[in-house]
C-alpha cells in the first residue's frame, strides 16, 4: 500500500512547490491545488486524500475555511491543517490544526505525523468518505 | 564506492485543469523527473524566472490561461530561455503521449507504465468529478 496522500492547497506557486516537494522528500504522496476550487475538484474526483493542508486566503469562490467546511462535510474525520499569516489560533475555525505563517517544515511535519502518522504507516482509520 | 546518482531533470507541467495536471506530473515523477505544476502561464514565468530551479522542458496545454496564451508563451520561452524545450498538447491523449515521449528521454530511460493508462486515469477522474457535481 502506498504512503498517505496529502492535498496541498496554496495559491503562491513557489510556496506550493517547496511545500509539496518537501513532503514528497519525507515520503508522503502529495497532490497540489492552486486554489480552493481546484482543491474541491480533487476532493470530488474520488481520490483518497488522508490529510489537507490549505492556505486561508486564496482567490476564487472557495477560500481555505470554505474548503475545510466542505471537506468536513464529505469526510468528517479527515484532518485539515490551515496555514495563515493573519489568523490567530484563538479564532474559531473548522480545521483540526492551525499553523501560523511563517512556519518551518519540521513543525509542519511534526503536526502531520501526529495526525496521520509517519510516511508508509498508513492508518487504517476510515475518514468517513 | 557507490555511484553518485545524476541530478533529476526538471520539467514544468502546465494545465489549468488540476486533475490533468496532477496525473501528468505524477507520471513524469515516476519517470524520474522533478516536476513543477503550473496552473497558468504566469506560474510558468515565475518558475522560469526563478533560475535556480533549472527547468529543462515545459509540457503545456494549448489552451493554458494567463498573461500569455500557450502560443505566446512558447515564443516568450524561446526568446528568454532557448534551452528549454516546449511541448504544447491539445487534448488529454496528446498530452499523455507527449509525457510518454518525455519519459523515453527521461532520467530513468524507461516508462514506469503506459502513457495511455495515464490518459485513461485522467478521463476516469474527470468523469467521477462530473458525476459528483450532478
Amino acid at each position: 500500500m502506498g504512503a498517505q496522500t496529502i492535498l496541498v492547497v496554496e495559491d503562491e506557486f513557489l510556496i506550493r512547490f517547496m511545500l509539496a516537494d518537501s513532503l514528497r522528500e519525507i515520503g508522503y504522496q502529495v497532490l497540489e491545488a492552486a486554489d480552493g476550487e481546484e482543491g474541491f475538484e480533487i476532493l470530488m474526483s474520488g481520490q483518497v486524500i488522508d490529510l489537507i493542508i490549505t492556505d486561508v486566503r486564496m482567490p476564487g469562490a472557495i477560500d481555505g475555511m470554505e474548503l475545510t467546511r466542505r471537506s468536513k462535510s464529505l469526510a468528517p474525520a479527515r484532518p485539515v491543517i490551515v496555514c495563515s499569516a493573519d489568523l490567530f489560533k484563538s479564532q474559531s475555525h473548522p480545521a483540526d490544526e492551525f499553523l501560523a505563517k511563517p512556519y518551518t517544515i519540521e513543525a509542519l511535519a511534526g503536526l502531520i505525523a501526529r495526525l496521520i502518522g509517519d510516511p508508509w504507516q498508513k492508518s487504517s482509520q476510515n475518514h468517513g468518505a | 564506492m557507490a555511484e553518485e546518482l545524476p541530478e533529476p531533470r526538471c520539467l514544468i507541467v502546465a494545465d489549468a485543469d488540476v486533475l490533468i495536471r496532477n496525473a501528468l506530473a505524477e507520471y513524469l515523477r515516476h519517470c524520474g523527473y522533478k516536476v513543477f505544476e503550473a496552473a497558468t502561464s504566469d506560474e510558468v514565468v515565475i518558475a522560469l524566472e526563478e533560475g535556480a530551479l533549472g527547468i529543462d522542458a515545459l509540457l503545456a496545454d494549448a489552451e493554458l490561461p494567463g498573461r500569455y496564451n500557450a502560443f505566446e508563451l512558447r515564443i516568450w520561452v524561446r526568446d528568454h530561455y532557448p534551452d528549454v524545450d516546449v511541448v504544447l498538447a491539445g487534448n488529454i491523449d496528446s498530452a499523455a503521449k507527449a509525457a510518454g515521449h518525455l519519459c523515453d528521454e527521461g532520467p530513468h530511460l524507461q516508462r514506469p507504465y503506459d502513457p495511455e493508462s495515464v490518459a485513461a486515469h485522467i478521463k476516469r477522474l474527470l468523469a467521477a468529478t462530473r458525476r459528483q457535481r450532478l
